[in-house]
Order: structure tokens, then sequence, then C-alpha cells
């Protein structure tokens, strides 16, 4: 009888959480004027030549919304990718271009409006997934851009209120949805007592320093479960820390960039103070970026390397020290925007499905320039977003559909909520897995046993 | 001083020494910005280098965008590649170099020249012509696209206009291509036009950023 429950439950109960949030969103009163103010000073302090050469690099070809998911999927010119970063380049062209003593003259000031105008632009209709990118003849990084008009926005207090709350409590509490380091201890003992697999928590050393998620700890328990039946057993010599837990980064996706670099400079001190030489991060997508990507976070330097949850996994397949259980169905792959396209770890997940023996088809459009599955970079927390989203859900539907396959494997949670929406409102057919359940529910008996080598540097 | 005296005169030298003092500006004043460290550890030391391959690849689309990009690629090739041709291979070009610089080369048939130049003009017209009709409203177009246009387009016509004799007298025909041209290069540094500079400069930094992580662009 299974403990924990199914996703599609998991789906449901995350549904009625984000339904709450807007009722206990903080709200930032300021005059309209100090919005404006604190939005165009953060723009102008966050460009630096890399985002003055995107800016100055816009010819209006609009070719972009050939690769926008929101775009294809309602044909509204509004969400054209070209539209979001056109306040951006309002204030960099007044406030730090080469001839702003010109455009101060004849531009337009921004106002209030524009920035409410924008939260939609930026927030409810972009993931930031990066497509726009491969498409641009010009090769402008409008995700980026997109990014500095988050951070702009939350400066002046017009997050929207999903957001806003999210952030507040990870600003407390470090996690989010009520995940606290009980409720994880509380997770821990049940998986042992129900399960019998151990996890280690608060070791003084290990090797490995495990991440997971708020919807693993309050929803999703097989997440964690798989977790630690992979990484017991591989014989990892690994540990989950409660004072460093959660991959997801609400600092990140909202444009919050002092809690950004706080959280994952938290998570980096705590696999230091354990002798970690990997650091594993769950399946969520953008705690990636946050993490392996992150400008500030001194990768080069750190005595420990960053893996993503399917990296680590397809590294272990590739080293021979992960066997699997033959899958035997016809699946297609689902890579996730900040993992694929914006991460650069294809090749590993590919791998762990071949070890499964799994007749893999890509979907026609795939790796870099797969189309995103519509929920990334928190729009699946935006309650005013739902049709928008469920709109350019149905392009990743039909993807999938192509392919003919049984079922789609995802390796992101945020994906897989956004699968699983879509599972159930068009009643799709199709079986949606999450690829560190799946190995999980294939390791072959009487493998484990010999300690894996776990630090093998970047391949 | 007569008009053409005006044109090929004081009207050039100034234009030039716009077109390139303005330039020089925006490009420093964009490159000169700070560039803050990336301590992400990167799958490769050589993405810089790496990413001057996108300057390549992102001159065609891939294979994914080609249908929808296509009639705009083609049209973009047939100006761009009608119009540097016809500027450096038409003799009388050839010939106004060589009077200031003393570099000479060979040049095309004039016929060569003129069918290119039409075609180039042809090109200009059938992507105004999508950008004013575009129903999908996805261009935002401003008038900085309009005026480019405009400035890109008059060297063109004045230029077969002139050669072919059609309207005024020739020396008026000769001082409006080339004032066309005074206008081209004073208009250059401050427009959309500059985009001679930032297409390179904007893939090459992309594709780096993405090399950087392992991705190929």
């Amino acid at each position: 009888m299974p403990v924990f429950p199914t996703f599609e439950q998991v789906y449901q109960g995350f549904a009625e959480q984000i339904g709450k949030l807007p009722g206990v969103a903080p709200r930032v009163e300021m005059p309209a004027d100090q919005r404006v103010k604190r939005a165009v000073k953060v723009l102008v302090d966050e460009t630096h030549a890399d985002e003055a050469v995107w800016l100055e690099s816009c010819v209006h070809c609009g070719q972009c919304v050939d690769a926008c998911h929101f775009y294809e999927s309602t044909q509204d010119s509004k969400y054209a990718p070209l539209r979001k970063i056109r306040l951006y380049q309002r204030v960099y062209r007044q406030e730090v271009g080469p001839f702003r003593w010109l455009y101060k003259l004849v531009g337009r000031p921004v106002t209030v409006e524009d920035l409410e105008e924008l939260q939609e632009l930026v927030y409810d209709s972009c993931t930031e997934c990066g497509r726009c990118t491969m498409i641009c003849p010009m090769g402008i990084d409008i995700a980026s851009l997109v990014h500095h008009c988050r951070t702009a926005l939350v400066a002046a207090g017009m997050a929207p209120p999903e957001m806003a709350a999210v952030t507040f409590e990870q600003k407390q509490m470090r996690t989010v949805f009520g995940a606290s380091p009980d409720v994880l201890r509380s997770l821990v003992q049940k998986i042992l007592d129900e399960y019998g697999e151990e996890i280690p928590i608060d070791k003084d050393k290990a090797e490995v320093l495990v991440l997971t998620s708020a919807v693993d700890i309050v929803m999703n328990g097989n997440g964690l479960l798989a977790t630690a039946r992979v990484m017991n057993h591989l014989g990892v010599d690994w540990t989950l820390r409660t004072d460093a837990y959660e991959s997801a980064n609400f600092g990140l996706l909202a444009g919050d960039m002092d809690l950004m670099v706080e959280l994952a400079d938290n998570i980096a001190k705590s696999a230091e103070r354990v002798g970690a030489k990997v650091v594993i991060v769950a399946e969520c997508g953008h705690a990636y970026s946050a993490l392996r990507w992150n400008p500030h976070v001194h990768g080069k330097e750190l005595p420990f390397e960053i893996l993503y949850m399917s990296e680590f996994l397809g590294r272990q397949v590739q080293a021979g020290k992960l066997r699997l259980e033959p899958l035997n169905r016809t699946v297609t792959f689902h890579d996730p925007c900040k993992i694929g396209r914006r991460g650069g770890a294809f090749d590993e997940p590919r791998a762990v499905l071949a070890a499964m023996n799994a007749e893999l088809v890509e979907m026609p459009a795939n790796r870099e320039v797969n189309w995103c599955c519509g929920g990334g970079a928190g729009v699946f927390l935006l309650n005013r977003a739902t049709e928008l989203r469920d709109k350019a859900f149905k392009i990743k539907l039909g993807q999938v559909d192509a392919t003919g396959a049984d079922g789609v494997v995802v390796s992101c949670a945020s994906c897989r909520l956004n699968f699983e929406a879509g599972r159930f409102k068009n009643r799709w057919d199709k079986q949606v897995d999450s690829l560190v359940e799946l190995v999980a529910d294939h390791l072959k008996d009487g493998e484990a046993g010999q300690p894996a080598a776990v630090a093998g540097g970047e391949q | 001083m007569t008009l053409l005296d005006l044109a090929r005169g004081p009207a050039l030298e100034w234009a030039l020494v716009i077109f390139i003092a303005g330039i020089l500006w925006r490009l420093l004043g964009v490159l000169l910005l700070t560039h803050p460290v990336d301590f992400s550890a990167p799958r490769t030391s050589f993405a810089k280098l790496q990413g001057t391959r996108t300057v390549f690849s992102r001159a065609w689309p891939s294979a994914e965008f080609i249908v929808r990009t296509r009639y705009q690629t083609v049209m973009a090739y047939v100006f761009h590649i009608g119009m540097f041709v016809v500027v450096a291979g038409f003799v009388p070009h050839i010939e106004f170099i060589t009077g200031l610089t003393g570099l000479s080369w060979p040049g095309l048939p004039n016929f060569v020249a003129t069918l290119l130049g039409i075609a180039a003009v042809l090109a200009l017209v059938a992507m105004l012509v999508r950008r004013l009709t575009d129903q999908r409203k996805c261009c935002v177009s401003t008038w900085d696209d309009y005026f480019s246009w405009f400035a890109t387009a008059a060297p063109l016509v004045t230029g077969l206009m002139a050669f072919y004799h059609l309207g005024p007298r020739y020396e008026t025909l000769l001082a409006m291509h080339i004032l066309s041209i005074d206008l081209l290069l004073v208009w250059f540094p401050f427009g959309k036009l500059m985009h001679a500079f930032w297409a390179v400069l904007s893939r090459a930094q992309t594709g780096a950023a993405y090399y950087r992580k392992g991705v190929r662009i």
C-alpha cells in the first residue's frame, strides 16, 4: 500500500496551496515615483557591457515570436519576446547608452503604468526558457534581459503576489510551503519506518551533500524516497542537512538577487562544512541555475562540484556504477530548459534511459531547440497565468504525441507539475515519470555495495 | 559652389568625420561598460573562442526554424549581398575610391552591377512591405526602422537613377546620389544600421555564454 500520494494528488494539493498565496502576500506600499526610481536604478546598476550589446542589437525583425510558446499558442502579439525588453531598452538609452543625453531630451520618461504593463510580460508570459535566443538572428539573450526586468520589479515592490508571498517565506525560513527542518525530519523518519530506507541527516562529514525541495518534503515523499534508494544502492557517503536542504531558490525566480545569493551561499557554506566533494541538486530546474551557473558562487574555487540529479545519475551510469533493470517501454525525454538549453546537461539523462534499455524517441524539437513546457521560472505559481500556461502546454503535448511514445520522462518538479496539470486538464493518456523515481524503481538488485566514485570532475 | 561640389566636397568630408567618430563613440560607449566576473565553473576554458563560431552559425537559421524564417532571411541576404557587391564592384565606385585612396581593383560588368542593384532595391521593398503589412504585429516597428530603411534605399535608388539618367540632369542626379550617401554615413552611428557591428558582437558573446555551459549554438 503506497504511503505517499501519487503525483496527480501532489499536483492537486499544490494547486490548492498556490490558490491561497495571494491572500498571504505581503503588500509593498510605495509612492509611484519611488517605484519608478527604484526600478530604473536596478536596471541601470545591472546593465553591463553584455546587456548593453544585447539591448542595442534588436532590429525588430519579429522572428522571435516563432520560437515562443506563449506567442505560438495565443497568436497574441503582446507576447512577442522583443516586446518584453522594450522598456529596458528605453531605460538603457536614456540612462546608460552612449547617446543618453539625446534620448533624455526626446525620450518618454518611465511611468508606473509602464512597470504595471511589464509585470505580465516578464512574469506571466515568460519562462526565461531561452528558445527565442535560438532563433534570433542577432543572438540576443532575451531571457537574461527579462531576468533583469524581474529584479527591477521586485525593487519596485511589483512582483506578482504569489512570488512575493513565497519569497517572503523563504527570506524568513530559507524554505517554502512550510517545509521546515521538523517536517523534513518527520519525512525522513516516515521513510525509515515505512520503507526501511535510511536517510542520513545532519552528518558532520559526508562526501555528498544532497539537496531536496519543498515539493518533495511536504507533498511528494516518493521523490525523497527515490533519492534515498538510489544513493544507498550506490553506497554513496551522503547526507541531508537541516541547515541547507532546499534546492528551490525563489530569490532567483522572483528576481530578488540578495535572497538568491544568500540562499546559494548558505548551501555552499554547509557543503564546505561537511567537506562535501559533490552537491547534488534535486529535480528542480532553476535551482541548477541558482547554484551551478550563479555568477556569484565561486564555483571554480569551491572544493566541490555541483551536479544536477540527472547529471549525477548519468555520470554514475557512464562510470559503470549504476546498472538498471530494463524499462521495456517507449519513452521520450523532456529537457528542462534550465538543465538542457541553459544548463548544458543533455547527454546524462539520455545515458540513464539508455542504461534502462528504454526505447527513446526524441521529440520533433529537441535538445537546444526543444519547446518549453510553459510552467518554468515560477509561472506555475501564478494563478493569473493559468489559462496562458495551459494553452502553451498544448504545444508540448503535441510534441510528445508526435513521438508515438507511451510516456514522457521529466527531470524537474516544475515541469512535472505542469505536465501533470496538462495531463489532468486534457485527459491526456500519456504517462509522466520523474527520472530519479524511474531509476529508483529499476535498480538492479544485488548490484549495490561498492562505494560509488562520486567526484569525477567535468567530463 | 554647385550642389555636386557641396555633395562630394564638404558634405562628404563632414559625413565621413561623423561616421567614424560616431561609430567609435557608440561602440566604445557600450564596450567600455563593466564586465563583471562570472565565478561559476565553466565546462570549457575556451568559451570565448568557441563563441565566435556562433557569429557564423547564426548567419543561417537552424533546421528547426528555417520554414518560418526563410523568406525574411533570403530577402535580407539578397539585399545585403546585392548592396555590398554594387558598392565594391561597380566601376564608377571603384574609380571614386581610387581617386580618394589610390587603391583599385577589377570591376564588374555594368549590367551585372545594375541587376544586383535592382535586386537589392526589390528585396528592400519586399522587406518594407512585410513590415508595413505585418498582420501579426510582431515587428514592433519604430521610426528608426523606417528612417534607416529610407537612408539605405536612397543611395541604391538614386544611384540607379543617376546611372540610367532618369529624371533631372546627370549632375543633379549624381549630387542627389552622393548626398544620400552622406545622409547614410551621418545616420549610421545613431540608428539600427549599427547592427553591422552588433550582429558580430552579440552573437559572439551569446555564443560564449552558451559554450561556457557546454551548449553549442
